[in-house]
């Protein structure tokens, strides 16, 4: 049974098929042609069926390899509108003879009815193929449409692409309106000028479309196709149109302009960053006061500084630029037993101390040329030393300081010392610990320069009950009692005459011993130059008040301490002692004077003598020991041997 | 195929998607002599949109469903044959105007006639469709889901005109009682080809049928809006 069913639905599939075969040399339209066919000889055979609108469609055909039937009228067309099982072929309605198409107009046209499409030649031999028969909306090529136009929508805010919405208008052709046909659009784009593929967009039955992503700078070329929608055939497409959007040039003109403005602002911020770190500064200021370094009106902030208190003194004792106030004076005019040296302005004799540090005591203690122009306050001194009679160019002239070093240490002496000897040594061992940072320059050439060029004014360390004064070495000396200075003068005279016979002196101490030793019981001083004790008792009667006093017990460690090389009447302190006295402060006390004229500082040890070498230590080490007087550095420096 | 079956169910979802939401709503209103209460009120143009709308999406199926079963079942050799199916339409016999001229010449009544004797027409023969193309093998799902969609709307389709027609027409028309026994009866099992063949000329018939269906309602519904534009 299977096979008796099967048999004529296998016939029917063969016979489907053969139909297959036998058109396949005049192929239809409809169907690909078959490239093996395509070498077989062409029958006359319809190229194409086309529609535009439904309504009316057109057939071409083609004598194919029939050259013969090329003429026209050679071949007819017949067709077939199977509508009715009665209907026949009919010819075509209109021949366009020129291009080998049959146009079927309105009237002839049939929507949903098949039609067959067949050629006939003159002598009715029929080319006829199955396959060529259609129904009019199944071959309906839409016309393209018309009016394309494109406008921006936008920007990417990168600037480098864009979109742009394509409008259009259907083909006329094609009654849209009433919904007779209803068409689906297709776009497609491409950049200009390539060979590229075409880009196309999603059909959609609108009229207007959004192409997403063009490049800015870039000209592309649309063209729009369309078809009937749920029908396949795509009409042509359009002409194209060409997009192209170039850089907008307003951002250009702003962006330069947006530069201008990033930067000014960005250079008032630094402008405010810096006025705010100045101000910054001044609020510091304000906040945080500096601490005001010392001063002193008119007078160089450099001396002010530790060491150069010498200088100082001498500016301060109005001596130095002049112009500069005399403090000191000041400073003690309320003490009545203060007394002032007095100065004899015509004393020429310091005419050669180009430095005006000339002060009055040293015109006053008439010191002579030789020996009095040395007015080296000090050698480290800016202040010039003008030695020139003398030579002496180096602070530790021998020849100098030892006159004004004893006499500045018998002035200074607080105490008397018993021995003659003891001078000298004081001297030595005073001048040892002035070495160093106090210039030793105190190469004065008399007892009287140095104790002229110190100061005026010595300090009163100390009244003793008897009613002397002790006076402090510093920078001032003072004198207690007029008569003092009286006799200091006479002797000073009488002193410096005998200095000026001495040469390069040797006998410093003489002039000291003349001028100041006093003796602690009032002794007096002692006027005898020769006398190498500075403690002898002072010829001339005084007063009864001595202005220096010595201690008398300075004088009992002296024998040793003169062992040291206190024959020689120099007190100039050797160079190497001069930075002995660098750790020394700026005033020693001088406690005695031993036998051999030099000055002990300090007080040594009762039990002991110290040698020499420590009695020149000693004032550097007990300095603060010291219950009287003071000696300046400087003057100690004349003072040693 | 395969691919191609998958981008054509996606291309039907994505179509049948927004008209399924807004054809959704049933003409719920069925005609019958008691339930006339239950219809909610419609405008004439608003029904006429919806009917148009229906048919549309209605002929969209239809085409993707022959393209489907075209691709799955027919061999490429037999694919035309669809344009000669024409002859063996069941329809063939009704006289429903088959120019653009024939139709703008009948009246605003005859099309919607027309129209509904299209839909009556196909209602059984899609339903016959669908139980043969159950018994195919291999038939995908979405052929099948659409033809059973497309049956469902023509029915949907049916009401609406029968609307339309009472109220443009004031005529009063009942609508089909189909039933599961077909016009087209089939003794045993089906050849598989002939089978194949005659649903595809079923598909093919169908397809033209919807098409002409929705250039009638659309030709009508020119004529309601713009008389004159219509000509």
């Amino acid at each position: 049974m299977a096979v008796s069913s099967c048999s004529p639905n296998l016939l029917l599939l063969l016979l489907v098929s053969s139909l297959d075969w036998l058109s396949a040399p005049g192929s239809a339209f409809l169907i690909d042609r078959d490239p093996l066919t395509s070498s077989a000889s062409l029958e006359p055979h319809f190229t194409e069926c086309i529609s535009r609108n439904q309504e009316t469609f057109r057939c071409w055909w083609n004598p194919g390899d029939f050259h013969n039937l090329s003429s026209p009228g050679a071949l007819r067309v017949f067709y077939l509108k199977k509508d009715s099982p009665t209907s026949e072929w009919k010819e075509c309605p209109e021949y366009i003879h020129s291009n080998r198409e049959c146009f079927f107009d309105v009237n002839h046209t049939s929507i949903w009815i098949p039609y067959c499409m067949q050629l006939r030649s003159q002598n009715n031999i029929t080319y006829f193929n199955e396959d060529d028969c259609f129904t009019v909306e199944n071959i309906v090529h839409p016309d393209p449409p018309v009016s394309l136009n494109w406008t921006l929508l936008n920007i990417s805010p990168s600037g480098l692409t864009y979109d742009v919405m394509v409008n259009w208008e259907p083909p006329p052709s094609a009654d849209v309106g009433t919904g007779w046909m209803r068409l689906v659009y297709e776009i497609q784009y491409r950049e200009k000028n390539t060979t590229g593929s075409w880009e196309s967009l999603e059909t959609q039955p609108h009229t207007q479309q959004t192409v997403y992503g063009l490049h800015i700078g870039k000209e592309y070329e649309v063209h729009i196709r369309c078809r009937m929608q749920a029908f396949t055939k795509f009409g042509e497409f359009s002409d194209s149109i060409y997009v192209l959007v170039t850089e907008v040039p307003n951002k250009e003109s702003t962006f330069p302009l947006l530069l201008v403005f990033v930067f000014g602002v960005v250079g008032i911020l630094v402008l405010i960053m810096l006025i705010i770190v100045s101000q910054q500064h001044r609020i510091m200021m304000i906040l945080l006061p500096p601490i005001p370094a010392p001063k002193i009106k008119g007078i160089d902030p450099e001396l002010l500084k530790k060491g150069k208190l010498v200088e100082l003194n001498f500016i301060l004792s109005g001596g130095g630029m002049g112009g500069l106030p005399t403090y000191a004076p000041d400073f003690y005019q309320d003490e009545p037993w203060v007394e002032f040296i007095e100065v004899d302005a015509e004393d020429a004799d310091a005419g050669e101390r180009e430095d005006n540090q000339a002060s009055d005591t040293q015109r006053l203690l008439g010191v002579h040329q030789p020996v009095g122009h040395h007015m080296n306050i000090g050698c480290a001194n800016t202040i010039g030393f003008p030695d020139d009679d003398s030579g002496r160019a180096s602070c530790y002239d021998p020849d100098l300081p030892e006159q004004d070093a004893l006499l500045l240490m018998t002035t200074l002496l607080p105490g008397q010392p018993e021995d003659g000897d003891s001078s000298f040594d004081i001297v030595e061992r005073a001048t040892a610990p002035e070495r160093g940072d106090r210039p030793l320059d105190q190469t004065q050439t008399g007892a009287s320069q140095t104790w002229v060029n110190t100061d005026f004014y010595a300090q009163v360390s100390n009244v003793m009950p008897s009613g002397g004064v002790v006076l402090s070495p510093g920078q001032h000396l003072r004198i207690q009692e007029s008569g003092l200075v009286t006799e200091e003068e006479t002797h000073k005279k009488g002193k410096e005459n005998k200095g000026g016979e001495e040469t390069e002196d040797k006998n410093p101490k003489e002039l000291q011993f003349q001028l100041l030793l006093v003796d602690p019981e009032g002794s007096g001083y002692t006027s005898d130059s020769s006398n190498r004790q500075i403690n002898t008792p002072p010829s001339s009667p005084v007063p009864g008040e001595g202005y220096q006093t010595i201690h008398p017990q300075l004088v009992e460690t002296k024998p040793a301490a003169t062992a040291e090389g206190n024959q020689s009447p120099y007190i100039l302190p050797d160079s190497p002692q001069c930075p002995f006295f660098a750790p020394v402060a700026d005033y020693t006390v001088v406690q005695e004077m031993d036998s051999e004229h030099s000055l002990l500082l300090n007080p040594p040890p009762p039990r002991h003598s110290p040698p020499p070498s420590l009695t020149q230590q000693h004032p550097l080490k007990a300095l603060p020991s010291m219950p009287v007087g003071y000696i300046t550095p400087d003057l100690l420096g004349n003072l040693t041997p | 195929m395969t691919m191609t079956t998958v981008i054509q169910r996606a291309v039907w979802v994505l179509f049948l998607w927004p008209y399924l939401l807004t054809c959704s709503l049933p003409l719920d209103c069925r005609e019958d002599h008691g339930s006339f209460s239950r219809c909610p009120s419609i405008s004439q143009e608003k029904l006429l949109d919806r009917v148009i709308q229906h048919a549309e999406l209605i002929y969209r199926v239809s085409e993707e469903s022959c393209s489907l079963f075209e691709e799955m079942f027919v061999p490429f050799p037999l694919q035309l044959q669809r344009n000669q199916a024409g002859y063996a339409c069941i329809t063939k016999t009704l006289p429903i105007p088959s120019s653009k001229s024939e139709i703008q010449q009948i009246s605003d009544k005859w099309l919607l006639h027309s129209v509904l004797m299209l839909v009556q027409s196909w209602i059984e023969p899609l339903v016959y469709l669908q139980a043969t193309l159950d018994r195919y093998d291999g038939a995908p799902d979405m052929l099948l889901n659409k033809t059973k969609w497309v049956s469902e709307k023509l029915i949907s389709l049916e009401q609406g005109v029968v609307v339309l027609i009472k109220k443009m027409l004031n005529e009063g028309m009942t609508t089909t009682a189909y039933s599961e026994q077909g016009l087209l009866q089939f003794d045993g099992q089906p050849e598989m080809l002939e089978s194949v063949m005659r649903d595809y000329t079923l598909l093919s018939c169908f397809k033209k049928d919807a098409h002409k269906m929705e250039i009638l309602l659309k030709l009508l519904k020119c004529r309601q809006t713009d008389t004159y534009n219509c000509a």
